[in-house]
């Protein structure tokens, strides 16, 4: 079991999360369509005028736009989540044991963060994801579209975390726990295409690639309609 | 009322819209990651007391999202629910956000088509009626 999960399945879980992501983005490529330019009408035979000098428009300061936004609206979810995400993100990449088997296996690995670090990040995110637990039983809102699919998906992002912080101060069977942390973290990969979490890719789509009022960036340069 | 309450339901017209739009619902339905941030943006849910079925996702799951699980097999009593969602609870102003980048507006347009397939939609005089 040891060496299956350890093995092939790695190879597996890395080939379908991307495949499986590239897949996704293609779809959104092919769902949508490039934004039109906005095509002035102009009267048969004037040219046109030269419009008016607009009024100045109030400047909001950033803290007037920071209220304004979704920031100001739901402070501390935009808040936790923003902490779970980048914890999330970086702790994979940067934590001690993941990169000693890549120098084991390779010969080469990431910089490593001090295990202290390491171990700080991984309870940030079993934090977040108790808070997002929290949220989705107490808040009226978010239980009226709760379903146990959203309970199942949010275990599957924070077993790996869970498994990894008892595997690593050996708590409980570390043989079992540690195969278990393996699986977990094959678990989340193959089910970040085809389960809400392919939010990872679609975030960035909406902020950079979609035209809205929020995009960033750019500007934006597709449009779903 | 709708125009014929006591029609059988036409599962074929239904099935027509669901697929020709089936992968745009597939991607929208799966993306909702339920997070509700939604809410804040949507101008009805504020002034209704903040109820949860003014929400967009809610909105948009329980109407086009209930036709798509169900492969449009929803029965009359079904789709006076889902009128009541998409033509009293929404008025398509499209000024709903989603964070993921969801058109929300879009599903809720093609659960109204859906409904007038099947000749389900809204008399003017109903309209004087409060929403329920």
């Amino acid at each position: 079991m040891y060496d299956f999960v350890r093995g092939p399945l790695v190879w597996v879980a890395f080939l379908v999360f991307i495949c499986g992501t590239i897949y996704q983005v293609y779809r959104f490529y092919r769902l949508s369509r490039p934004k039109e330019q906005f095509r002035l009408r102009i009267p048969f035979g004037k040219p046109p005028k030269e419009p008016d000098e607009a009024p100045a428009e109030p400047e909001l300061t950033w803290w007037e736009q920071v209220r304004l936004n979704v920031v100001g609206s739901n402070p501390i979810m935009i808040s936790v989540t923003t902490v779970f995400h980048v914890a999330l993100v970086i702790t994979p990449f940067f934590i001690l044991g993941h990169n000693v088997l890549l120098d084991l296996a390779w010969h080469a690995s990431l910089p490593s963060l001090p295990e202290a670090v390491g171990d700080g990040l991984t309870i940030i995110v079993i934090a977040g994801g108790v808070f997002f637990l929290l949220r989705r039983i107490f808040l009226t809102r978010v239980r009226a579209i709760s379903t146990p699919y959203d309970y199942l998906v949010l275990l599957i992002a924070t077993a790996p975390f869970v498994t990894g912080f008892l595997a690593y101060h050996h708590l409980l069977d570390y043989d079992t726990v540690i195969v278990l942390h393996m699986l977990a973290g094959e678990i989340m990969l193959m089910a970040v295409p085809f389960t809400k979490l392919v939010h990872m890719p679609y975030f960035f789509i909406n902020r950079f690639v979609l035209v809205h009022e929020n995009t960033l960036g750019a500007g934006g340069s597709r449009i779903w309609r | 009322m709708s125009a014929n309450e006591q029609a059988p339901i036409n599962l074929d017209e239904i099935r027509q819209v669901l697929d020709q739009h089936k992968d745009k619902m597939k991607t929208a339905l799966r993306v909702c990651a339920h997070c509700s941030l939604c809410a804040d943006s949507c101008f009805l849910y504020h002034v209704n007391d903040k109820d949860p079925r003014y929400m967009p996702s809610h909105k948009f799951i329980n109407s086009l999202g209930r036709l798509y699980k169900k492969k449009g097999k929803v029965d009359r009593a079904g789709f006076e629910e889902i009128k009541e969602i998409v033509w009293r609870r929404c008025v398509l102003c499209t000024r709903c956000y989603c964070p993921l980048g969801i058109d929300i507006p879009e599903m809720i347009a093609l659960a109204r088509d859906i409904c007038r397939t099947q000749e389900v939609y809204f008399q003017w005089s109903e309209l004087e009626q409060p929403a329920k």
